[in-house]
């Protein structure tokens, strides 16, 4: 019986300064075997060990059509994360996973995408959009709006132009403050909605930021004609096994873990809380 | 009767004894003992001397989950020379759980779900799990149950409203029911069995006046439980629909403690929480320990920030998840199996029956 608990060591083999606090990690498991046999879906994630320090979930940045390797965008914001931060390149970390239930993918063939990502959300969601631009033929339009309180706040922003460039691809781009240097949108993520064509029924809306962002986006979205099935977001917690058991990140008799930490409107409306 | 063999067995007090010290020499025997408060608690034993008999005592202070989910648990050790190497630790130990009452075995049933997808024990088969939990199940499968069926109530209990008692129909190895001086003893499972005929100059087949004895003994002990009641289905209901008036819990929320004392005394609550510990510059363990829903940091995420900050959100929280119908079809039954331990424990006076009898009356 594999023990779920065990973690397999990976090595960072790069990372890149996003902001201010959030760096990128680029890793492969030690063991080639292990870094061969790895599949998992956009949405997934990893459990994370600084040993000595503990684990935290972080969501898969890297796209699964892209092997050899695999990505964490880490914000330094707690204990665990703080310690990876301090990590260079070539150490080793603890990894277990991947966990969770991922975006739908082939569920999504030949919709219209429109992607809503706020700040450090758009690390679930980079996977998704990379993995769907590799794949290109098989979706239609696709919109990437993104927005951050700063300039500074903004990340993956060398890979914003590889994705405006692609076909029928519109991205755009907002800051809530902006600054000297800035010259693009200023305002929450909700002002790019007018700017971007939208047909709310081909389309599916991948919502993914800080929490006090996602019920705007919600909100705007319904206007738009978006349903309680085709608004598809992703929920926080503190999961610290993973796999169902630990207790903590149980919302009503969702396991954020295992049932989520993706969930689309309406069953997060279900959730008895 | 779904016994695992039809056929009833009879042993003396004096043979049981014996065949105790033979069990005490082969394994860990875990059985009840009287601590120095007067208390009950499961222990290991040395000699049968420690026991306290199951006519001396309704049921321990504290449920024997610390033999299947320790409070604290070395998960695996870490060391670092070169690069990391991780050492999972496991509890081989064989045991042997001795007077454990229904309602706790009927917990550890609950635990074997949830930990194991009902792999250990063989009660209504239940899907694998995605990710059975090896620690527990590994505790579990080397543990022999004897179990002790209840004639009397204590004045806490509630096992009758949750189908846990006073006596097992199934999933134990033997279950002893005290009867003339002696013990009739049933068989629940492979492994009792082989017990029985490892050891078969201690037993002998009941007469059929004893087998209708027992019967009469478990007609009288049911009745004797009339007096205790727990309206469960009404709570349920009204808990799954979430139509529970959320005044009920702001009045117990501004009584609880937050101490957690409910969840540890729970022998169904399994939440844990996990730490990382150095023990030198380079090498350490990781450890889970036991964790409650009812501590304000059970929700805290990175930054600080606590979900559930406020006692009536936990409170509601613990509620919802012993008794909504969302878990009962995750579970196969409700959380709760009347041992009312917390309300012995709870300071506050915030216990199952109480919330229960409290929605029934909204």
């Amino acid at each position: 019986m594999r023990d779920v608990y065990f973690p397999d060591i990976a090595i960072i083999d790069n990372i890149r300064d996003e902001t201010g606090d959030v760096r990128t990690f680029t890793m492969r498991f030690k063991d080639p075997a292990i870094q061969e046999n790895l599949s998992y879906r956009s949405g997934q994630f990893f459990e994370v060990s600084i040993f000595g320090v503990g684990e935290m979930p972080i969501s898969i940045t890297s796209t699964p059509s892209r092997k050899d390797f695999f990505e964490l965008s880490v914000k330094n914001v707690g204990l665990v994360s703080a310690a990876l931060h301090s990590l260079p390149t070539g150490c080793e970390v603890g990894i277990r996973g991947p966990f969770g239930n991922g975006f739908p993918y082939k569920e999504v063939f030949d919709k219209d995408l429109l992607f809503v990502g706020g700040g450090i959300g758009l690390a679930p969601l980079r996977s998704l959009i990379n993995n769907v631009l590799d794949n290109r033929k098989n979706f239609g339009r696709i919109a990437i709006l993104y927005g951050a309180r700063t300039p500074g706040d903004l990340v993956f922003k060398d890979e914003f132009k590889v994705w405006q460039n692609k076909p029928n691809v519109t991205m755009l781009v907002t800051v809530d403050r902006g600054d000297e240097k800035w010259s693009g949108n200023v305002g929450v993520v909700t002002t790019l909605f007018p700017k971007v064509r939208i047909e709310a029924e081909s389309t599916v809306a991948f919502v993914c930021g800080p929490p006090v962002m996602i019920p705007f986006v919600i909100k705007d979205l319904l206007k738009l004609g978006f349903t309680d099935d085709t608004i598809i977001t992703t929920l926080e917690r503190h999961m610290k096994c993973g796999v169902g058991k630990c207790g903590h990140c149980c919302i009503g008799h969702k396991y954020v873990c295992m049932d989520g930490p993706v969930f689309s409107y309406r069953e997060m409306k279900a959730m008895v809380e | 009767m779904s016994r695992y063999e039809e056929n009833l067995w009879v042993i003396t007090r004096d043979n049981l004894f014996a065949l105790m010290d033979v069990f005490i020499k082969t394994r860990e025997v875990i059985a009840p003992v009287r601590g120095h408060g007067g208390e009950v608690i499961f222990y290991p034993i040395e000699s049968i001397d420690d026991v306290a008999w199951d006519w001396q005592y309704v049921n321990a202070v504290l449920p024997p989950k610390r033999f299947f989910l320790p409070q604290t648990e070395i998960m695996f050790e870490y060391s670092f020379d070169n690069g990391y190497r991780i050492t999972p630790r496991y509890d081989d130990q064989v045991r042997m759980i001795f007077g454990i009452r229904p309602c706790d075995v009927n917990a550890l049933i609950f635990l074997d779900r949830f930990f194991g997808g009902g792999s250990v024990s063989k009660k209504a088969p239940y899907e694998e799990p995605l990710f059975p939990d090896s620690h527990y199940i590994k505790r579990r499968a080397n543990t022999f149950i004897i179990a002790f069926g209840c004639h009397q109530p204590g004045e806490n209990c509630f096992c009758i409203c949750c189908e846990s008692g006073p006596f097992l129909e199934e999933d134990y190895d033997l279950q002893l029911t005290s009867m003339n001086g002696g013990y009739a003893v049933e068989v629940g499972s492979a492994r009792g069995l082989k017990i029985i005929y490892g050891n078969e100059h201690f037993f002998r087949l009941a007469s059929s006046n004893e087998v209708e004895e027992l019967g009469r003994i478990k007609e009288d002990a049911v009745n004797k439980f009339r007096d205790t009641c727990a309206y469960m289905s009404k709570a349920i209901r009204r808990v799954t629909e979430g139509k529970v008036d959320n005044s009920l819990w702001e009045k117990l929320g501004e009584r609880c403690l937050d101490c957690g004392g409910c969840s540890y005394v729970c022998p169904t609550c399994c939440c844990y929480n996990v730490v990382d510990t150095p023990l030198a510059e380079k090498s350490g363990i990781r450890t889970r320990t036991w964790d409650s829903c009812a501590f304000a940091g059970f929700t805290r995420i990175a930054g600080g920030e606590i979900l559930r900050s406020d006692k009536t959100d936990r409170l509601k929280r613990r509620f919802f998840h012993k008794l909504s119908y969302q878990y009962i079809q995750k579970n196969k039954r409700h959380g709760c199996v009347g041992c009312g331990r917390c309300i012995t424990t709870c300071l506050a006076d915030i216990n199952m029956p109480l919330v229960v009898e409290s929605i029934r009356k909204q």
